[in-house]
């Protein structure tokens, strides 16, 4: 019954171990529960979860994509040095990422599939590749900033309370419930992720699904570093670069296997509000931790977590 | 005797190291002729070459022990950083000798290691996640033990290992040859064919009366042994201890086990990840090398490490692409051969 | 020596055991048979040590044997050769006989010459001619399957299980296997000997053990058993003649749909031509592994085709993928449910809906709403039992998935629908409403070719059989020739293809 409940509902459990959590960190340190850390765990909440979007997919369709920090980073630097302050170069600076993440997005599907590469290493030299790009492009120091007006549109507060970061989780937030839950393509992801010999035989493209997550993946990747570029105001090489374990983690502590073929992305939301709130408790000043001390904690809550969503199975039935 | 030699040449062409010798190979050769022979197999800079960059040598030979068995471990980089915080502390400040604290120090990295060995073969957690998370509390562990980089090696440690012998033999390879004996060795006992038949099918393993768990602890347990030792060369190299040090070693040991031609689970062997070690360091040797002689050459130009870095990492890539490819030309002429005998066997019998 | 009893087995809702037992004496060949999914893979893997029971008692000498793995298996004198094999590819020759039993000298070095020389031994005896060195991934099947069986042989066990290892040998591999298989016995071994061949029971078994879904149905002396009887405890029904048979409006030679000429496809089918026309049912009978699966993956463009053509409507057919059979209105169902054919993980719905999501643009919206009503339909009009239509697939009965398979393809209304054993492991019941089903669509133009194992399932349903046997066509049934013996005789290769040529 219990499995039941999860398995429909996978984003119940972070967000319940977040609210505790939370709760846990107000009583240690009353001072905790205040406005602007909301705020501020919302809108970092919002940003890895933008930023697992396209994992989300990778992962379902049985994938992984470790290019998203190093896309992200990218992506920052360019709209960054592209933007350079003045308001009204949001479009090159777009057409610019886009171009940079499908280019990308396709390597990484294409050498996966059509070489046989195993997905962890490929994206992984790739995204070594990229963030070298970067230093190459700034040598190393940063060019320029966001333009103020699209700096607004990411971090002023509409109403004087609402982070304005959520005006694009109404737009990309339906995007991929469309992507995964509703269009043709999220239908097949499922399917190849999880039995991709029966999608194969069932007539589904299996490499040009592959390639399309890892594609799409990119792309929400590169727009999140736009953002990223406009919530830090300026770009740093590889200042991104966490979110791609982050993200993954996000992903499966949101409920989606390892192994491809379930997954929800409300689940990834869910956890990556659970990454954010844990990382906000283990640096509340009250609980006095170091940061090595911090690290030990945070590597166990992770085995943890494995350990309740992602044991495979005995050799022995 | 020539036929001999052809012979040999394409049995070796069907081995899973050939790809991962071809680029060895290769970056040699880019190195002697970027260099001039005379200069890169010239004993002073052969020697500072390879004492440097032993520790990723071993810490990839540890990888390939792993990824043998059909597991790996991305943490064994913050594990050769554990390795060196626990030589030298316990040495300053339980005032040990060097030798007991280096004792000390691989023991270390046995401990992490069997951590990892419960979290992946014991609980069964993905070992790429569970590694990752074990990444984090090593790291945690080494700054807790030592906050900042600190500390020294006695001199007649050091200075032996950086030296070469008669002035002919680097002294570290001797750490090299050490680690291939106990591989040679290992790989001739029962231990040797069982970890190649737990990495390809542990079902099949577990079949035929071998217990994978049991093979995956004692590959870990090699694995923390020479992760030990790759932690007390890199000690000798820094000749001091620093927490933070080593830590892209688990990820970049990991694809130069791939480049050399290894795959997740029982196929390849240690030759492939020794190649691959290699190439990677070589391929950075070379880089830099022409970067610097390129700024002789041209008056004025300057490039910076990152364009160095970036040339590497191509070459990186195209190494991986290469090797894959290698791969891929080598499985398709086995099913053509496998065809053909097919063939060939049928119009046998429907011959009789 | 060993006895089995009431042995009960269940991986999550599928029951594979219940209550099954099995004997075994010294110097005895005993025949272990049932049809596809009737458990005696099951306990055969339970003597292994490679599942557990759910209860049951195995005593082994009049004691309790308590086998949890393979070393424990081994340990007890049992040694097994399994159908898909228990050798690693990516080790040689010699490695892989010797695995988990090297034998070992000082320092605990393997012994190299020694494993020589016995390979040397081994791989005389059993006829087998390859580099002890090779990779086993480099060797032929057949080659593999006599391995397989040599490293059992040589553990020296007191009991040996071969688990359907003939499938994959050739005539000759099959007479050397005997000769030692009667020597074994005569030095005493306990041999259990499953097999979907009847002539090989009555060739070397001694006695025989019958399984029916799960259950054993009985245990006889060979000698007192005849073929039908076989068939009858195989299947709880007595072969009769097929009177539908002649009810049936045998299908016009009309429109030609399929046209399959000379077809070979590496390493099982050797030179097919097949005829299908509009509204008719093609059999493919034959016994297992003659070429079937890989003949109807051809057609769906899974497999590489040697040589040779397909035309399909008139029209040439040259495939790269499933995909673009599905384009072309072909429809495919496998009987490998597990590995071919569900999503396990993914609802009822998805799986009933993946032959409709798989076709078409790649951006289109779905709506939920017809998804779900094409689901119900599916659902009510093929008669699927489900809970409900968001419960994960693996959650339906064997049979109750295989019809989720059929109506996937049938809702979508193909031109051509490919079965390959969709019936496999599916209970009588569910196996006459698939075969209503199929009647039912090829009446409204649908033109069907379906393999199966079941001999009676093919005379009954089919409108014409293809008997394949070692990959070519042995005979063609049709009309009045459709009977069970001469069924059988095509199948033991003894067909009439060279006088009776069928269409060709």
């Amino acid at each position: 019954m219990g499995n039941n409940i999860m398995r429909r509902w996978p984003a119940l459990m972070p967000v319940a171990i977040s609210v505790l959590l939370y709760a846990f960190t107000v009583i240690v340190q009353p001072s905790a529960l205040n406005w602007t850390a909301v705020t501020s765990i919302v809108m970092l909440t919002l940003l890895l979860s933008f930023a697992s979007a396209g994992q989300t997919l990778v992962l379902i369709g049985g994938g992984m994509d470790f290019t998203v920090g190093a896309v992200m980073s990218a992506s920052a630097i360019l709209t960054a040095a592209i933007m350079n302050s003045q308001d009204g170069r949001f479009l090159p600076a777009f057409g610019a990422v886009m171009v940079m993440s499908v280019a990308i997005g396709l390597l990484n599907g294409v050498c996966t599939v059509k070489i046989g590469l195993p997905p962890l290493i490929v994206t992984m030299a790739i995204s070594n590749v990229v963030s070298r790009l970067q230093y190459i492009l700034t040598q190393g120091s940063p060019l320029g900033y966001a333009s103020p007006a699209f700096i607004r549109t990411v971090t002023s507060q509409l109403f004087g309370v609402v982070p304005s970061l959520t005006l694009y989780a109404l737009v990309l937030f339906p995007l991929m419930f469309y992507i995964l839950n509703r269009s043709r393509l999220g239908h097949q992801v499922y399917l190849v992720g999880n039995n991709p010999v029966a999608a194969r035989l069932n007539g589904i493209g299996v490499n040009k699904v592959v390639i399309l997550t890892y594609v799409i993946s990119a792309v929400f990747s590169g727009f999140t570093g736009m953002l990223g570029a406009a919530y830090m105001q300026s770009a740093k090489c590889q200042m991104f670069d966490e979110y791609a374990y982050n993200s993954l983690i996000a992903v499966i502590v949101g409920g989606t296997a390892l192994t491809g073929g379930v997954g929800t992305y409300t689940g990834t939301i869910a956890g990556a509000l659970l990454m954010v709130v844990l990382n906000n408790t283990l640096t509340t000043p009250a609980l006095q931790l170091t940061p090595p001390m911090r690290n030990i904690l945070l590597g166990l809550v992770m085995v943890l977590l494995l350990i309740l969503y992602n044991r495979g199975k005995a050799v022995r039935q | 005797m020539s036929q001999r030699l052809q012979q040999g040449f394409s049995q070796f062409r069907k081995n899973p190291a050939f790809a991962g010798f071809v680029l060895f190979a290769f970056t040699i050769l880019l190195n002697a002729v970027i260099q001039g022979p005379g200069s890169f197999f010239g004993v002073r800079r052969l020697n500072t070459l390879i004492y440097t960059s032993l520790p990723f040598l071993l810490v990839v030979m540890a990888q390939s022990v792993l990824l043998l068995s059909g597991t790996m471990d991305i943490s064994v980089g913050v594990q050769v950083a554990l390795v060196n915080v626990v030589t030298i502390m316990t040495m300053q400040e339980w005032g040990l000798s060097f030798i007991l604290a280096c004792g000390l120090g691989i023991g270390a990295a046995i401990i992490a290691s069997l951590v990892c060995w419960l979290l992946v073969s014991v609980l069964r957690l993905p070992a790429l996640l569970a590694s990752f998370a074990l990444t984090y509390a090593i790291r945690g562990v080494n700054v807790l033990i030592m906050s900042v980089a600190q500390g020294k090696v006695p001199r007649e440690f050091y200075r032996p290992y950086q030296s070469a012998i008669f002035d002919m033999v680097p002294a570290s390879i001797l750490a090299l040859v050490l680690a291939l004996l106990v591989w040679a060795y290992v790989r001739r006992t029962r231990f040797g064919t069982n970890i190649y038949a737990v990495g390809a099918n542990p079902r099949n393993a577990f079949a035929a009366g071998i217990n994978p768990a049991k093979v995956q602890l004692q590959a870990f347990m090699l694995k923390g042994l020479f992760v030990g030792m790759a932690g007390i060369c890199l000690t000798l190299v820094t000749a001091s201890g620093n927490p933070t040090q080593a830590e892209d070693y688990g990820i970049r040991s990991l694809a130069a086990c791939i480049i050399g031609g290894l795959s997740f689970g029982g196929w390849g062997s240690m030759a492939c990840g020794v190649f691959g070690g290699s190439f990677l360091i070589l391929t950075q040797n070379a880089v830099e090398f022409s970067f610097r002689r390129l700024g002789v050459l041209i008056p004025g130009f300057t490039a910076s490490t990152y364009w160095q870095n970036f040339v590497s990492d191509i070459i990186i890539f195209l190494g991986l692409l290469m090797t894959m490819v290698t791969a891929k030309g080598q499985r398709e002429a086995l099913r053509i051969n496998l065809q053909n005998s097919v063939m060939f066997k049928r119009r046998a019998a429907h011959g009789k | 020596m060993l006895e089995m009893r009431a042995i009960d087995k269940r991986f999550d809702a599928v029951v594979a055991l219940k209550g099954a037992r099995l004997n075994s004496s010294p110097g005895e060949i005993r025949a272990l048979l049932g049809s596809n999914g009737s458990g005696k893979s099951t306990m055969i893997k339970v003597l292994a040590g490679l599942v557990a029971p759910n209860g049951g008692l195995i005593l082994l000498d009049g004691k309790r044997a308590a086998i949890h793995s393979g070393v424990d298996s081994r340990k007890l004198g049992i040694a097994t050769a399994f159908q898909d094999l228990s050798l690693i590819p990516t080790m040689s020759v010699t490695e892989n006989i010797l695995l988990g039993n090297e034998p070992l000298r000082a320092g605990g070095f393997v012994d190299k010459k020694k494993a020589r020389q016995t390979i040397r031994e081994l791989l005389d005896r059993f006829h087998i001619d390859c580099d002890p060195e090779a990779y086993v991934q480099t060797l032929t099947p057949s080659t593999q399957t006599m391995l397989e069986v040599a490293k059992a042989v040589s553990l020296n066990p007191r009991m040996l299980l071969l688990d359907e290892v003939t499938a994959a040998l050739h005539y000759d591999e099959i007479q050397v296997l005997f000769q030692i298989l009667r020597e074994l016995k005569a030095q005493g071994l306990a041999i259990v000997y499953v097999t979907h061949r009847m002539k090989e029971v009555f060739e070397i078994c001694d006695t025989a053990t019958i399984m029916r879904s799960g259950e054993t149905v009985i245990d006889a002396p060979v000698p007192e058993l005849t073929l039908d009887d076989i068939v009858y405890y195989m299947t709880g029904q007595r072969p009769e003649v097929a009177a539908s048979a002649s009810e049936m409006d045998v299908a016009q030679e009309g429109e030609t749909v399929v046209d399959v000429r000379d077809l070979e496809v590496y390493p099982k089918v050797w030179g097919i031509s097949l005829k299908a026309y509009k509204g008719e049912i093609v059999g493919i009978g034959g016994l297992q592994g003659q070429g079937q699966p890989e003949f109807i993956r051809a057609l769906l463009g899974a497999e590489k085709v040697a040589t040779g053509s397909i035309d399909f409507c008139g029209r040439k057919l040259s495939l790269k993928s499933p995909a673009d059979a599905v384009r072309m209105e072909i429809g495919f169902v496998s009987g490998e449910r597990g590995r071919e054919a569900m999503f396990p993980l993914r609802t009822v719905q998805e799986n009933i809906t993946a032959g409709k999501v798989a076709k078409g643009n790649v951006g289109e919206y779905m709506t939920p709403k017809s998804l779900r009503a094409f689901a119900n339909q599916a659902v009510d009009k093929y008669n699927i039992k489900i809970g409900e239509l968001r419960d994960p697939a693996s959650s339906l009965s064997g049979g109750n998935q295989q019809k989720l398979v059929i109506a996937r393809w049938i809702a979508m209304n193909p031109v051509l629908l490919l079965l390959d054993d969709p019936t496999r492991g599916v209970d009588v019941h569910s196996r006459r409403e698939i075969h209503k089903i199929l009647r039912q669509c090829t009446d409204e133009g649908m033109t069907v070719i379906i393999s199966s194992s079941d001999n009676e399932e093919l005379l009954d349903i089919s409108d014409r059989i293809y008997v394949f046997y070692e990959g070519s066509v042995s005979d063609v049934l049709s009309g009045e020739g459709k009977t069970a013996d001469r069924l059988v005789a095509a199948m033991m290769g003894m067909g009439a293809a060279n006088q009776k040529g069928g269409d060709q």
